[in-house]
């Protein structure tokens, strides 16, 4: 990089590159909502090498074929957005990115500069149509500071050419010493004042609707909500920092934790595959309310969770607390098209809402934790309903050792103390491992007797299997464990919390959760540097989205009611009626006294300059020196009002030649030895002197 | 006396393009309510106030001052200084057009950037079209810093006047009223002339270039000369100039003004005289330049004026059509 290599570079150059700059910020900001395609990005990037490389060689060729290719895409999306294939929005954003591209290609005029800085500036407002992320901010930040040098060279580049004439500016346009970092630097200070302004006028412009628009994001798979589980594909597990829920708890956990020991329980799977599980095939019915809780004899407490998914989820899954859940309410989502998500629920108890592909889905779920009690348990005994039976299903297959391990932690104890022996076993007696080479065929066998370590689905799929030969209805269920606290006061459920774990029916309880993984294992994404940046980053898109993305009216009226509550609370203070009422009023006094000083100085120095900028004063006088000018200044008026004619361009000098006093001589000497020699020249002498020129006047 | 915070305002085409951009910008924001809308109208409206903020700096505490030429002629280039001086002590001044405004004269210069506390000079190119006093009124310091998007300026009072010369044009052969001799003539007494006025036997301690060497050499002694006191040719240049007007005004004018520059080159002592004006005989540059500005001045005659006075000693060479 040149500019850091100290050579600088020329003004056309700067100006040229700030320009492609500024158009590859602008692309970013609309190529990271995902819209634009990959074909379109690859085509981006490469005519923008191309365009670099050509370097204007090929400025003005082949402008019929521009022509007829930018026509006949804008034919096409035409046609796409007529026949309903593609969004208008989208199409119009594509095109503008090939105008772009078209623009990278042809610079050379003043024209032509503006242009590109116009379609740039088309090309984030289509961003700002079609992304809503962080990174959307990030183009934005660049483009704010890309776009203002671009625009502040373009115009120095062209007002040099129009002022000199193309040779006169010849000399200029390549000089390296105009586009010098400090310029570029004072630029970017110039786009940081122009965006704090831009915050300014961002949260106070009046909005006039309640809801902030956009476009939903896309959805895409998240790990841990796949409707099976295959135990026999094993390997190494990867670690996965993304978030996936962002959650806020009412009331908050006590002690404010840094992370939460919840289930965010999604799937129940009950069909073993002999492989591993996946889900009953029900189907949904529309959930206007969901089961009441048989009675659990504790006393209900309720938690509500205001559960934000990231990223979307394909397959529309409502995630769950510990718990029993009560109810589900959707926020309205904040899009072009709102849709409200309609709650459903199957017969395995899954939640689910649809549309799926609703964008950014909030919704609050209310859970009763008062779990029954394990004494409230015992001694329900085994008559169990025929619903039940996929749930008492034991694979024909299963290992006899399987079966014979079940039966000797739990043969003849009630079903809560058989899935406590069972659940204990397995937390105690084996380990936990990501890593498990290789393909088995019995996976259940090769957990509890070979390896006898594993990970959460093999814990959780060993103890149902284990509770079902005992005669004891388990299910397999999937979602997530955890929660780690972020700096934005929400906690994060992280791709890597991916989590399974078993629920076991009883008698006028329902099921009930147990989780045979060792606890401390659960969940999984370790706490390394990469996972504090996600969550940080995560942290920051949040902000960004409440702050930014999600401000409305009532946002806007919120931020105002609380200026007007600091203004009324200063008032008050001012008033006399809060605490520090007398310091914050000599405060206030003060800085009144020193505001107004100042602006009386200001004035004072205008109206002497006339209105006109004061002279330059050369270099500063020392103490002496100022000294030795008032003495001056002093003695010629001492001599004016003696009657003694003086021009205001009578040196000291003459006007000691023209008196022909010794107390004018001695006095100009004095002020001549101090202003221009360097001598001292102490009060005391500047009295004298003033004194004997008064007497001598007298006399 | 015009006052200092005065400013003038004005869209450029980029600057229209670009309200108009930002006022649809804005509709669309208000319309769909998406905030990142609001964003990068923010971010438009910012710019226009900075741009405004920074275009008050650029202009302020600049002073222009204006460097006439010390002649100036019809048809001749010349160069009109503006000089610029920026009396703030730290910022410099990007991107500053001065410019005449008001006056009867159109020029301007372009400044890249006015360091702090610095001045710095551009110059116009100015072709007069007519002879005459030109005057100038305000000068214009504009900026379009730092986007371009709009042109602010501030007008400095600047009044000045540039007195602009005849055409210079050959001088024609013209009839003369009474010819003189060409050259000096020579006043027959002894004097610190060229001609020889008389010899005579040289005097010790007289300066020895006072020898006339061959004399010395033919007579076998030192032979002393006394030349002749010479005068300066008298011409007056008489333009009558009563009932003229227009172009031919213009052409004698432009004739009288040669025949005066070309008699002052030649050596002569010229006298000018136009109805109801004489100008004595003189003879340097300061004297070209007082007839050249009377020549300059002079307009067709609208009360009735006495005719022209030529000097008596005066060879006369009047101007005619």
């Amino acid at each position: 990089m040149r500019f850091f290599a100290g050579h600088g570079v020329t003004l056309l150059q700067a100006q040229r590159w700030a320009g492609t700059l500024t158009a590859v910020f602008a692309f970013l900001a609309c190529a990271v909502s995902g819209e634009l395609g990959l074909p379109l990005v690859a085509l981006f990037f490469v005519a923008l090498l191309g365009a670099w490389f050509a370097r204007g060689r090929l400025y003005g060729r082949g402008d019929w074929m521009w022509t007829a290719v930018l026509a006949a895409v804008m034919l096409l999306f035409a046609a796409q957005v007529f026949v309903g294939q593609l969004d208008i929005v989208v199409a119009a954003a594509r095109f503008a990115e090939l105008l772009l591209i078209h623009r990278l290609w042809h610079r050379g005029t003043q024209r032509d500069e503006l242009l590109l800085l116009l379609l740039s500036l088309l090309a984030l407002c289509a961003g700002a149509s079609l992304a809503a992320e962080l990174t959307f901010g990030l183009a934005f930040l660049g483009y704010a500071v890309a776009g203002t040098w671009a625009l502040a060279l373009t115009h120095l580049r062209f007002e040099i050419e129009a002022g000199r004439g193309p040779q006169g500016s010849a000399a200029l346009l390549n000089s390296r010493r105009i586009a010098t970092p400090a310029l570029l630097a004072g630029l970017a200070a110039l786009a940081t004042l122009g965006l704090a302004g831009s915050a300014v006028v961002f949260f106070t412009f009046p909005r006039l609707t309640l809801r902030a628009l956009h476009r939903p994001g896309r959805p895409s798979a998240v790990a841990g909500l796949s409707d099976h589980v295959d135990l026999a594909r094993q390997g190494e597990i990867a670690d996965d920092p993304r978030v996936v829920l962002r959650v806020q708890l009412d009331p908050a956990p006590r002690g404010d934790p840094s992370s939460l020991g919840f289930h965010w329980r999604a799937h129940a799977l009950s069909r073993w595959t002999g492989q591993g599980w996946r889900a009953e095939e029900t189907g949904m019915m529309p959930a206007r309310t969901l089961p009441r809780r048989p009675k659990s004899g504790g006393h209900p407490a309720t938690l509500s969770a205001e559960v934000e998914t990231v990223g979307g989820f394909d397959d529309g899954i409502v995630l769950t607390p510990d718990g029993w859940p009560l109810s589900v309410q959707f926020r309205r989502p904040l899009s072009a098209h709102p849709v409200t998500p309609r709650l459903y629920r199957n017969a395995a108890g899954d939640l689910f809402y649809q549309p799926a592909d609703a964008g950014d889905v909030r919704y609050v779920v209310t859970v009763d934790t008062a779990e029954p009690g394990l004494a409230d348990l015992r001694g329900r005994g085994q008559q169990y309903p025929r619903w039940l039976a996929a749930d008492l299903e034991v694979p024909g297959n299963l290992n006899p050792r399987v079966v014979a391990l079940a039966k000797r932690l739990g043969a003849g104890k009630d079903p809560v103390d058989a899935a406590l022996a069972v659940e204990r076993w397995l937390t105690m007696a084996l380990t936990y491992t990501r890593e498990l080479p290789g393909e088995v065929a019995d996976p259940i066998s090769d957990f509890l007797f070979r390896r006898r370590a594993g990970h959460c689905e093999l814990f959780s799929s060993a103890m149902v299997l284990m509770l079902r030969s005992l005669g004891i209805p388990a299910r397999n269920v999937t979602g997530y464990y955890g929660g780690q606290r972020t700096d934005a006061g929400y906690y994060a459920v992280r791709a890597g919390d991916a989590h399974s774990w078993v629920e076991v029916w009883f008698p006028d309880a329902g099921y009930v959760s147990f989780d045979p993984t060792p606890p401390a294992l659960r969940g999984g994404v370790k706490n390394t540097a990469w996972a504090r940046m996600v969550l940080l980053w995560d942290a920051l898109q949040q902000r960004w989205r409440v702050f930014v993305v999600d401000y409305n009216l009532v946002a806007q009226a919120q931020a105002m009611q609380r200026v007007v509550e600091l203004i009324s609370e200063a008032g008050h203070r001012l008033a006399g009626k809060g605490g520090s009422a007398d310091r914050l009023r000599v405060l206030l006094a003060g800085l009144g006294v020193a505001l107004l000083a100042g602006a009386l100085a200001l004035w004072a120095r205008q109206v002497r300059s006339g209105g006109r900028p004061q002279k330059s004063q050369g270099p500063a006088l020392d103490r002496e020196q100022r000294r030795a000018f008032r003495l001056w200044r002093r003695g010629r008026a001492t001599l004016r009002a003696a009657g003694v004619e003086l021009a205001p361009s009578t040196t000291p000098w003459e006007a000691a030649r023209r008196t022909q006093l010794p107390a004018v001589v001695a006095l100009v000497s004095a002020y001549n030895a101090a202003r221009w020699g360097g001598s001292p020249l102490s009060r005391a002498q500047v009295r004298g002197l003033l004194r004997d020129l008064k007497t001598s006047l007298r006399s | 006396m015009i006052p200092a915070w005065k400013r003038r305002l004005s869209f450029t085409r980029l600057g229209r393009w670009y309200v108009g951009l930002t006022v649809g910008i804005g509709l669309a924001a208000v319309n769909t309510g998406n905030n990142l809308l609001f964003l990068v109208l923010g971010l438009l409206l910012a710019s226009v106030v900075v741009s405004g903020i920074l275009s008050e700096q650029s202009l302020r505490a600049v002073e222009v001052q204006r460097r006439l030429p010390s002649t100036a002629t019809v048809g001749q280039p010349a160069l009109i200084g503006l000089l610029a001086r920026n009396g703030k002590p730290r910022v410099p001044s990007f991107s500053l057009e001065l410019r005449e405004r008001g006056g009867e004269v159109a020029g301007s210069g372009f400044l890249v950037i006015l360091p702090p506390r610095q001045a710095a000079e551009v110059a116009y190119r100015f072709v007069p079209k007519r002879r005459g006093l030109h005057r100038f009124e305000q000068l214009e310091v504009a900026t379009r810093a730092p986007f371009g998007l709009f042109e602010k300026s501030r007008p400095l009072e600047a009044p000045a006047e540039l007195v602009v010369f005849p055409r210079q044009v050959d001088a024609a052969p013209l009839a003369a009223r009474a010819l003189a001799r060409e050259g000096e003539r020579p006043l027959d007494r002894a004097g610190l002339g060229l001609e020889v006025h008389s010899l005579r036997d040289h005097r010790a301690g007289e300066d020895a270039r006072t020898i006339h060497w061959r004399s010395s050499a033919r007579a076998g002694r030192l032979i002393g000369v006394d030349r002749e006191q010479e005068k300066r040719r008298r011409v007056c240049v008489v333009l009558d100039q009563r009932g003229l007007s227009g172009e031919i005004l213009e052409r004698r004018v432009e004739q009288a003004a040669a025949l005066v520059t070309r008699e002052l080159d030649a050596g002569a002592e010229v006298a000018l005289a136009v109805a109801g004006q004489r100008l004595a005989a003189g003879s340097g540059d300061a004297h070209l330049r007082k007839a050249l500005t009377l020549l300059a001045l002079l307009q067709a005659a609208t009360v009735p004026l006495p005719p022209p006075q030529p000097d008596g000693e005066s060879a006369v060479l009047e101007v005619r059509g």
